[in-house]
């Protein structure tokens, strides 16, 4: 089955599987053993035009957390999980599980979304908001049911970003996405409740738009002679 | 329980038989690459005989051309 | 090995595997979607009003080659500031269903068989020219759309009313907001409402008069909950007929029977002037007094006419009209209690309160809708709350393009761009413009929608062109009209993108551009007008709806009036239309500045918006230093007496039930758009009955149990649904019309208010029986 030529890559793969072996009992050791119960995402109103003033979130919500939260890992929210609930990168997900409206009341999004933490009913830590402000919830996030299409849809999308975009070994990848509504770093990066795949394993720097800055699509300088 | 995951690649053109080869094993779970020629393989098997069976039955399959392992954890 | 902790391991290997072959082959997509060739990184975005409701929000496409990959919220728009809503967000899908129409249709045989466009296009022009020459020029008709880019409606309105010379032209916005424009009519002389958006950030009470505006117009209704969320003490009101996700959101949910709204609104009134909480120096200077006919009549037999005649009357008049409409005697047939009666009329009467009330299709789709609209205006009118930051009675639009295209540009059987069809000033201005002889335009009105379908139902019209609407779903009291379209020697022509029960009845099908496939302008709620430029490709042999007017024009012989080249034909087209509102009044913004911006409102006078009329410390065309409603030979806003008169047909023994009808978030109007797109359809994949719980308890039904709807007039049999997001009171139910699978509409009424020729689709009586 295995030719002479990919024996090389099998070798780096045996390597690359030995560490998760060793590291795989420190990570589901911290995984169960924090308990999860801070940090509600943080309301700032954005008064700008593009989006880029919202970037005090970050700083009030880095303040409110523990030092335990910013370490938190856990479960595997993956990121095709994320993109499964998702139309094109950065719409709005679908709700994955149903929600009561008993007797019409005010369904309460944020009493769950707004502080993550562990859903003992669903098991599984609860993903956080990036924007808590908008409290309409469902103008925009739907539940779903599992009919059938009524007619086949021709759709395409861009692809999504991958990791690793960093220009040299070792820096910092740019922001691969927009900022609108997703200025508020930790809410997606940090923490339990967030996708495995992105999670950073260093919230304790704080100032994450110091080395992390918005990718555009300009092309390179040139002068204007 | 030993649980394994591999980048699968296909013999030429063979994407497809692969994913359905794959699919009729026991204990594989299988995610196609939507736009290159290959798959994500997870195995999940109870117990040390039957990951040697299965280890067998990937061996033999005639659309598989490749496995890489990339994860790999077995209970001590 | 406990589950929990298995499958945490194997989602780690999944991971591990998916970030190893991501770096081996980046760009991998193991994603919920087919991949389009370029990254993320190289979208293009480029604005748009989105194609949904007349909040009008402003939308940024992302464009990639040339598909539409993604949406966003375009920050630079000042109507939703960057927020959409979930038909917006997913708006970009509506274009890829794979039923699209691309090629030209015509009926051989009773089966549409495709046909090369300039074919289909002649057989239009030869049937139009044939019909007129053996039935008379009255005898053809175009029925539009409240949807209609504007300079569709222009150039329809040129060809009908300009060219062949009949006033036979309509649309769908008649059975949408024609109310509210006699309501702002009969109320200040000009159309449209006085406030805008910018009243949700100053307003301290809001009230919904019979809307559901959290899932009808859902970021606007977001603003309004941000502005309670930063504010405090700001209180919104729910006053409908059902309990839905408004009343859970708002502070307070007042139910009241339907129609009923008339004699509550009188009886704030009376409690306005009880407590004397007019605002004297307001109403003595701005107001005056009037009324019109009473016993009006349905309109639901043919031919039905009716004419008001306003008379003056004075302060007095007024008063002793009120005293029917104490608290306690409107407590008696409404159902809303007199203390809540009299809390509302205090949220108005409370000069330190600045009170805005928004309303829709409760108040518009009503036999007495050009009353109930007046009588809205009369609560802020007697204390004085109009035409400043935060107190405005805001008619909100249903459509994108209800404002902009159909009451701007006039494509009603009376209307002109500026002005009626009656005055001779504006047919003078009319043939002026259009370079057509001033004989060519007819000075007498034909037919409103209703009339008009019941026209083509007798024979009287015997062709029509429909654009960019179903009226095969949505006509009330449906049986009738689709039978009508289907009879002999009827030719009906149907511009659309996707097969639909219209669609089913046509005799030509034209492939129709949709939205950003075309350059277009939309104009919403708060006079603001949006221009997107073509952002993709039109597929196969698409045509936007203007060009496929001009290419019948032009093979009608009046090439003359439609000379514009393809490539800047709606910059010329829209040249020529803003010339009609040509006038501080109606000024519109220039081509140029409305490419460059999110949306400019018209007037657009010296480089600055009007954003309140009426007001001369914001509206140059007012004269003086405080109000000055100039609509109104005697420049003050009227006051009408209008009185409660019961719904055209009300629940008896044999239909015990209110039938009402609307729609629900997730999807717009009839669905064709919508639910071709997978995450809207699944939300909600097919149409229900809404039956209150004790009702159903009562009948031994149970959710999703099979219910047939009946009235007079025809039945559906759907699905129940019992607490589900709305909750009607006993004896009401409540259908939405978004699945043609379920034509609630062949159960409705054909009745109309008189006035404004407007059905109403939220009163009829039904039974419900076990199925």
């Amino acid at each position: 089955m295995m030719e002479n030529s990919e024996q090389k890559m099998g070798k780096v793969f045996l390597v690359f599987a030995g560490i998760c072996i060793v590291v795989l009992p420190l990570i589901v050791f911290s995984a169960f053993s924090f308990e999860s119960d801070e940090g509600e995402t943080v309301v700032v109103k954005t008064g700008g035009d593009d989006f880029d003033q919202s970037g005090e979130a970050i700083f009030i919500n880095y303040d409110q957390l523990s030092r335990e939260y910013l370490a938190g890992t856990s479960t595997g929210r993956t990121l095709s999980d994320y993109y499964d609930r998702r139309q094109y990168p950065g719409s709005p997900p679908y709700i994955p599980h149903k929600v009561e409206e008993a007797d019409l009341a005010q369904v309460e999004c944020l009493a769950c979304h707004a502080r993550g933490g562990w859903s003992e009913e669903l098991k599984m830590h609860t993903p956080i908001t990036p924007h808590p402000e908008q409290t309409a919830c469902r103008q925009c996030h739907i539940e779903q049911t599992d009919a059938k299409l009524f007619v086949d849809i021709d759709w395409m999308s861009v692809t999504t970003p991958r990791l690793g975009r960093s220009d040299l070994p070792g820096a910092p990848p740019p922001i691969p996405h927009e900022l609108q509504m997703r200025g508020n770093c930790i809410a997606c990066h940090v923490g339990p409740g967030t996708v495995a795949a992105i999670r950073v394993e260093h919230p304790s720097r704080g100032n994450c738009r110091q080395c992390h800055v918005a990718e555009t699509n300009a092309g390179l300088f040139s002068r204007n002679n | 329980m030993p649980v394994f995951s591999y980048l699968a690649y296909p013999k030429r053109g063979a994407k497809e038989q692969l994913l359905k080869d794959l699919a009729s094993l026991d204990y594989c779970e299988t995610t196609p690459a939507e736009n290159e020629e290959v798959l994500i393989l997870v195995t999940d098997t109870p117990g040390e005989d039957q990951e040697k069976a299965l280890q067998k039955k990937l061996k033999k399959l005639n659309s598989l051309e490749s496995l890489g392992m990339t994860f790999g954890h077995v209970d001590p | 090995m406990s589950i929990t902790r298995r499958s945490f391991i194997k989602t780690l290997a999944l991971n591990s595997a998916a970030a190893a072959a991501a770096t081996l082959f980046p760009g991998i997509s193991f994603g919920a979607w087919k991949n389009v060739d370029q990254s993320s990184g190289a979208m293009q975005w480029k604005k748009t009003p989105c194609r949904f409701c007349g909040t009008g929000c402003g939308l940024l496409v992302g464009v990639a080659g040339e598909r539409a990959v993604a949406v966003k919220g375009d920050p630079n728009c000042t109507v939703n500031k960057g927020l959409c809503c979930v038909k917006g967000y997913h708006s970009v899908q509506i274009l890829y269903g794979k039923d699209r129409v691309t090629k030209a249709l015509v009926r051989k045989n009773g089966k549409l068989v495709e046909t090369p466009l300039n074919e289909a296009l002649d057989l239009v022009a030869s049937k139009m020219q044939e019909t007129i020459k053996n039935h008379g020029k009255d005898s053809v008709a175009m029925y539009g759309s409240g949807q209609w880019s504007i300079t569709d409606g222009y150039v329809s309105s040129k060809l009908f009313k300009g060219c062949i010379g009949t006033n036979n032209l309509e649309a769908n916005a008649r059975l949408c907001m024609a109310s509210a424009v006699t309501g702002f009519l009969t109320s200040f002389g000009l159309d449209e409402p006085m406030g805008c958006y910018d009243d949700m950030d100053h307003a301290d009470v809001f009230i919904t008069w019979g809307n559901n505006m959290a899932e009808m117009h859902p970021v606007l209704f977001s603003r309004m909950l941000a502005n309670r969320k930063t504010k405090g003490h700001v209180k919104i009101i729910d006053f409908a007929t059902r309990t839905t996700r408004t009343s859970q959101a708002a502070d307070k949910s007042i139910l009241f029977r339907p129609q009923t709204d008339l004699a509550v609104a009188n009886a704030i009134c009376y409690e306005i002037f009880r407590n004397d909480w007019v605002n004297w120096n307001f109403v003595n200077k701005h107001v005056s007094f009037h009324k019109g006919k009473t016993n009006i009549g349905y309109g639901t037999e043919d031919h039905f006419k009716f004419q008001d005649k306003a008379e003056t009357v004075d302060l007095e008049t007024y008063k002793t009209f009120l005293e029917d409409y104490t608290p306690e005697k409107v407590e008696k047939i409404s159902g809303v209690s007199a203390e809540d009666i009299r809390y509302l009329a205090s949220l108005y009467g409370d000069p330190d309160k600045k009170v805005t009330s928004f309303w829709c299709m409760g108040m518009n789709q009503h036999t007495r809708g050009t009353w109930i609209n007046n009588l809205v205006y009369n609560c802020h009118l007697l204390v004085g709350k109009i035409s400043t930051p935060g107190n405005s009675p805001f008619s909100l639009t249903g459509q994108p393009s209800a404002c902009g295209t159909v009451r701007e540009v006039g494509t009603l059987t009376h209307k002109l761009p500026h002005g009626v069809v009656m005055k001779e000033g504006a047919r003078k201005m009319a043939a002026k413009i259009w370079d057509v002889p001033v004989e060519n335009i007819d000075p007498k009105p034909t037919y409103h929608t209703v009339e008009m379908f019941r026209a083509l139902d007798r024979g009287d019209i015997r062709f029509m062109w429909i654009q960019v609407t179903n009226p095969m779903v949505t006509m009330p009291n449906l049986n009738r009209y689709r039978n009508g379209a289907e009879k002999e020697g009827r030719f009906v022509v149907v511009s659309e993108i996707y097969p639909t029960p219209t669609y089913d009845v046509a005799d030509v099908v034209l492939p129709s551009a949709l939205w950003i496939e075309r350059e277009g302008f939309f104009g919403n709620s708060e006079r603001r007008t949006q221009h997107n430029e073509q952002i993709i490709p039109m597929p196969g042999d698409c045509m936007s709806n203007t060009w496929q007017i001009i290419e019948v024009a032009r093979r009608m012989g009046y090439k003359k009036q439609f000379p514009w080249p393809e490539e800047t034909y709606i910059e010329d087209s829209w040249n020529e239309y803003i010339q009609f509102h040509d006038s501080p009044k109606h000024r519109m913004a220039p081509y140029n500045d409305l490419k460059a911006r999110s949306g400019i409102q018209w007037p657009f006078v010296d480089g600055m918006e009007t954003k309140w009329r009426y007001n001369a410390k914001y509206d140059p065309a007012a004269e003086g230093d405080d109000f000055d409603f100039y609509g109104k030979p005697d420049r003050r806003a009227w006051i009408w007496l209008r009185p409660y008169e019961p719904a055209a047909e009300s629940p008896d023994s044999e239909y015990p039930f209110w039938l009402n009808t609307g729609r629900i978030l997730e999807h717009w109007h009839t669905g064709s758009m919508t639910r071709r797109v997978p995450i809207l359809h699944r939300a909600a994949p097919e149409s229900y009955v809404e039956i209150n719980p004790d009702d159903a308890s009562r009948m031994g039904i149970t959710n999703g149990m099979k219910v047939k709807v009946s009235s007079r007039r025809g039945s559906v049999v759907m699905k129940a649904s019992i607490n589900g997001r709305g909750r009607p009171p006993m004896g009401m139910v409540f259908v939405p019309f978004f699945d043609e699978s379920y034509l609630i509409n062949e159960v409705t009424l054909d009745a109309f208010c008189p006035i404004s020729k407007q059905p109403d689709y939220k009163k009829c009586a039904v039974k419900l029986e076990r199925v």
